[in-house]
This record gives structure tokens, sequence and C-alpha cells, in this order.
């Protein structure tokens, strides 16, 4: 099996981590300044947070999550191109564009976040992801 | 090498979450320009502020869109193992398309009309062959 197409997937993956530390970085020293006390009463989640930060500091997480959809998908076709032996050429710029779009979109979306440019870079992203998606659908199919 | 049946339920999945996607675009762009919305100067915010700007059947296929991206990733990773565990034929493959109608059933239902009766009882279906192919998953990983 050609491995070739794993790279971006795990580099997604990577950058959904660095988010997550980026969000914490910024959420934890926002909610002491604050005052939260986030000992204080249980079962408090992100979105609860999300409303008394400052934007910025939202963003970050808005992000997170956002991660954690769509690519999610990503991770599933990349898996199914690989195993259907389809994880090269093509498919596989298409991987690491899709990748590094929405690392783009990401870096974007947590600090200028002007929506009209997010909407195109997740458009952008999306179409690679779709035209591997019907990729895969050829490639397992027959 | 032959292709695992089972990549075709995973990537027809894939492919109907693509087609909510645009679903969703086709409805909110207009909804988007009726309410007024200042798109050109807008900042921040997530999809799911337009929830308090735009009309529920709009909304709704929004919200399916965000339900397709929650329990499959269990599905998608479900027939992962099972094709590295040869658990990839007869029954199992039958479950696993058994889900995927069953989740474009629930995605209709939750775009159009959304009684949540239904969309619950789909629901239940559809998660009883998530359970289904996981005990399979587990009886051949741990046999």
């Amino acid at each position: 099996m050609n491995t070739a197409i794993l790279a971006p997937a795990s580099v997604l993956v990577i950058w959904s981590l660095i988010m997550l530390f980026w969000m914490a970085g910024t959420r934890l020293p926002a909610a002491k300044k604050m005052g939260i006390d986030i000992g204080e009463k249980p079962g408090g989640r992100g979105p609860d947070f999300d409303a008394q930060v400052p934007d910025k500091v939202a963003w970050k997480s808005h992000n997170y999550t956002h991660l954690m959809e769509q690519p999610t998908l990503f991770y599933a076709t990349v898996v199914i191109l690989a195993l259907a032996d389809a994880g090269h050429g093509l498919n596989l710029y298409l991987a690491w564009a899709y990748a590094i779009i929405r690392i783009i979109h990401s870096i974007w979306q947590a600090t200028v976040n002007m929506v009209n440019v997010r909407f195109l870079l997740f458009i952008a992203s999306t179409i690679c992801l779709l035209i591997m998606a019907i990729n895969a659908l050829w490639a397992t199919l027959f | 090498m032959e292709n695992s049946p089972m990549l075709q339920p995973m990537v027809a999945l894939i492919l109907w979450t693509m087609l909510i996607w645009l679903w969703m675009y086709v409805t909110r762009i207009p909804a988007m320009n009726k309410a007024k919305i200042d798109t050109a100067n807008l900042v921040g915010g997530t999809g799911g502020n337009l929830d308090e700007l735009l009309p529920p059947q709009v909304q709704w296929k929004a919200h399916n869109y965000n339900h397709l991206l929650t329990e499959p990733t269990l599905f998608y990773a479900i027939c992962v193992v099972l094709i590295f565990s040869g658990q990839d034929f007869g029954l199992n493959v039958t479950i696993a398309w058994i889900y995927v109608g069953l989740r474009v059933l629930h995605s209709l239902i939750q775009v159009t009309v959304n009684r949540v009766l239904f969309r619950f009882a789909v629901f239940a279906l559809s998660s009883l062959c998530i359970i289904a192919l996981a005990i399979h998953a587990a009886l051949a990983v741990f046999h």
C-alpha cells in the first residue's frame, strides 16, 4: 500500500492539536483576567465560555471546533484512497492542498476573521475534498 | 488488490454529506441576502449564530450537515477496523449499507419536515447499526 497520502492527514492532525494549544493558551489567561474561576462550578463547556471572553479568544475555539467537523470526512476519504491504492497523483496533491488550505483557514479565523475570505477558503478546501470523494467513489465502485 | 466492499458505503455517506453541504449553501446564501446580512463587512461569528437570524427551515440543513459530522465519524472508524480485521464481508457490509440508507432518510427528514419523533426513530435505528458493527469489530479484535 502506498502511504504517501497519509502524510497530509498527519499534518492536519498535528495542526489541529496546535490549534488546541493555541485555544488553551489564549483562553486560560483570558479567564484569569476576567476573574472566571474554572474550578468554581462543574459542567461548563467551551461554548459557555466563548460568550464571555473577547472575540479574538473565542475565534481560536471556533476554529478548533471547525477542525473537528469536515476534516473527519477528509481522514475517512484519505484512508479509503490509501486502501483502494488511489492515494497518488492528483489525489495526493488534493490532499496536500486540503491540509494547507485548512491551515490558512485556521490562521485566518483565529486572527483577522473577515467572513468573506474565510468562506472562500472553506469553499476552496471543500472543493478539494469533493473531488477526492468522487475519485474515491470511482476507485471503489468497480 | 481487490477493493474491500466496505469502502463503498463509506464513500456513499461521504458524498451524501457533501450533498447536504451543498444544500446548506444553496438555501443559506439566498436567505442571508434576504435577511440583509452585510457579508462584505462581517467579522467573526460561526454558522451557529445564524440560528437567530435565518428561518429554521434554512438552518435545518446546517443542523443536519453538523449531525453528519458527529456519529458517522465512528462509522468510518469502525468500517476501517472491520477491513483491517478481515470482517468486511457479508452481514457487516449489509449493515453498513443499512446505516447509510437510514442516515440518508434521517437527513431528508431533518431538512424537510423535521418532525422530531420520526427523526429520533430513524436516528435510534441507525445507531443500532453502529452498535452491531462495533460488537462485530470487538469480537474480531479481542477474540
